[in-house]
């Protein structure tokens, strides 16, 4: 299972303004997140082990679960990079036929928002619980945040009229008052809730090897990070805190 | 989807049919001007024929048709949700949802099978903030090396029992497996940093130039831009 959007299914007004913020956001990302080339270099290794882990198909009873890794993505680069290679790991899929060149923009937004939000949530949690759980719980919220932006998006699209006032095919929307947004909820539900068990205890044994090898990639908790630094503001992000 | 992507690399590099020739820039227009048009056209008969178009470009490049198959199908699981989502009883509704994606993604397998990542990425990288697109350039050089050892990791799992057990003990070794490749993955671009400095990196990855360097193939581009207009044109509404 993959949150990515393919072409065609959501209408312009959709998917063109959601380039358009993707764009704006990616290019503040970009100038505020890697800043060295060996922090480009690492944000590019991480992205392409998220893409080489999508192609692992792991078995969960019925179902084959492809991995997302937002979650370790976002603790590990910081939201900024993280968004960054979370457009990038979309625009490579979008180009291989998976996801779409048009909706790229609200595919990055989707994965961007929850792989944005799990390093203060590790650095939230760090100080309370072992790394490892803080780790998976920072998945589980990017996890969340993702699957419920990605539902919001697919209900708000079948609920669109079919055919838009606006300018001909263009503006038109495949959505109907009556579309069976509940049968569509119903069905993705339960593989979102698989997605997060599997991302989080996939995270939980990503950090529980890096607690045991090499702790200093893994983010400071929010507490250590003030005291170290008197309040100076934030890390720079793309490379371990 | 790992033989998927490393055949659609080789075979990008390898071709030698005209849509190999042409420019990476004349490529990269009219897949866009194709993908464009199958998402927004109305009438199915014109869908139909952009995807027939989309196919007629797919094996003309010499792809192999089942690896074209594997790599554009991806989009029909997630097509069938809307049409599962928005069933009117009619047929025209769920095929409009399906060939859309469908066309789009096969038009994009048919630009990466047909043209090698430095030739495509150069035209982005002008255009994409500094750090996206060294990102870009770097994220797919890693990738391959990545898939290997990914593959690597999962025989090694599988061997070792790694994915027998209950579901949690199973993601979580294959978590820690994971671990073991961003700790590869920090070290190798500490090592990719080095090389760069050492051979007087500029700070910024660029593509070579020809990405844009037309020839004689890129009639045969402008051609089916022309067949994909007309035809979008003509049966805009019809069907």
């Amino acid at each position: 299972m993959h949150l990515h959007i393919p072409d065609g299914v959501l209408p312009v007004r959709l998917w063109l303004p959601g380039l358009a913020l993707a764009l704006v956001l990616l290019a503040w990302a970009a100038r505020y997140a890697a800043r060295g080339r060996q922090a480009v270099a690492y944000q590019g290794a991480l992205g392409a082990l998220a893409l080489a882990a999508m192609a692992l198909e792991i078995p969960l009873g019925p179902l084959e679960y492809h991995l997302t890794l937002i979650g370790p993505l976002g603790v590990l680069l910081g939201p900024a990079a993280a968004f960054v290679a979370v457009f990038i790991v979309n625009a490579i899929l979008a180009l291989l036929g998976h996801g779409g060149l048009t909706v790229v923009g609200l595919n990055a937004l989707v994965l961007g928002a929850g792989a944005a939000l799990a390093r203060p949530t590790y650095r939230a949690l760090a100080g309370r619980m072992t790394p490892a759980a803080a780790f998976a719980t920072a998945t589980v919220v990017a996890q969340a945040v993702s699957g419920a932006l990605w539902l919001a998006l697919v209900t708000y699209a079948l609920r669109l009229p079919a055919r838009a006032p606006d300018a001909g095919g263009f503006g038109a929307g495949f959505g109907a008052p009556g579309a069976r947004v509940g049968l569509v909820a119903g069905l993705a539900f339960p593989m979102a809730l698989v997605g997060i068990a599997a991302e989080a205890a996939v995270a939980y044994g990503i950090a529980r090897f890096l607690g045991r090898v090499r702790p200093d990639l893994l983010p400071a908790p929010a507490a250590a990070v003030a005291g170290a630094r008197g309040g100076a503001g934030p890390a720079p992000e793309g490379r371990p805190a | 989807m790992i033989e998927v992507l490393t055949r659609i690399d080789l075979l990008a590099s390898s071709g030698a049919t005209p849509w190999h020739r042409a420019s990476a820039l004349g490529k990269l227009g009219l897949a866009l001007l194709l993908i464009l048009l199958a998402v927004s056209v109305p009438g199915l008969r014109a869908l139909a024929a952009l995807y027939a178009i989309a196919w007629l470009l797919a094996l003309t490049s010499r792809l192999p048709a089942r690896l074209v198959l594997a790599a554009s199908g991806y989009p029909i699981a997630f097509s069938l949700l809307f049409v599962v989502g928005r069933w009117d009883g009619t047929w025209r509704t769920p095929l409009m949802l399906v060939l859309r994606p469908l066309a789009a993604s096969l038009v994009a397998v048919w630009l990466v099978g047909t043209t090698p990542y430095p030739d495509l990425f150069a035209p982005l990288s002008r255009v994409l903030p500094r750090g996206v697109a060294d990102g870009l350039f770097l994220t797919y050089r890693a990738l391959f090396e990545l898939l290997e050892r990914v593959e690597r990791l999962w025989s090694a799992l599988r061997l070792r029992g790694g994915t027998s057990g209950p579901p949690r003990r199973r993601l979580t070794a294959a978590g820690e497996g994971l671990g073991t490749l961003v700790l590869y993955g920090f070290e190798r671009s500490q090592r990719l940093y080095a090389v760069m400095q050492l051979r007087g990196h500029s700070g910024r990855v660029c593509g070579c130039r020809h990405y844009a360097e037309a020839s004689a193939a890129d009639a045969w581009v402008a051609l089916a831009a022309l067949a994909a207009a007309a035809a979008a044109l003509t049966l805009w509404r019809a069907g």
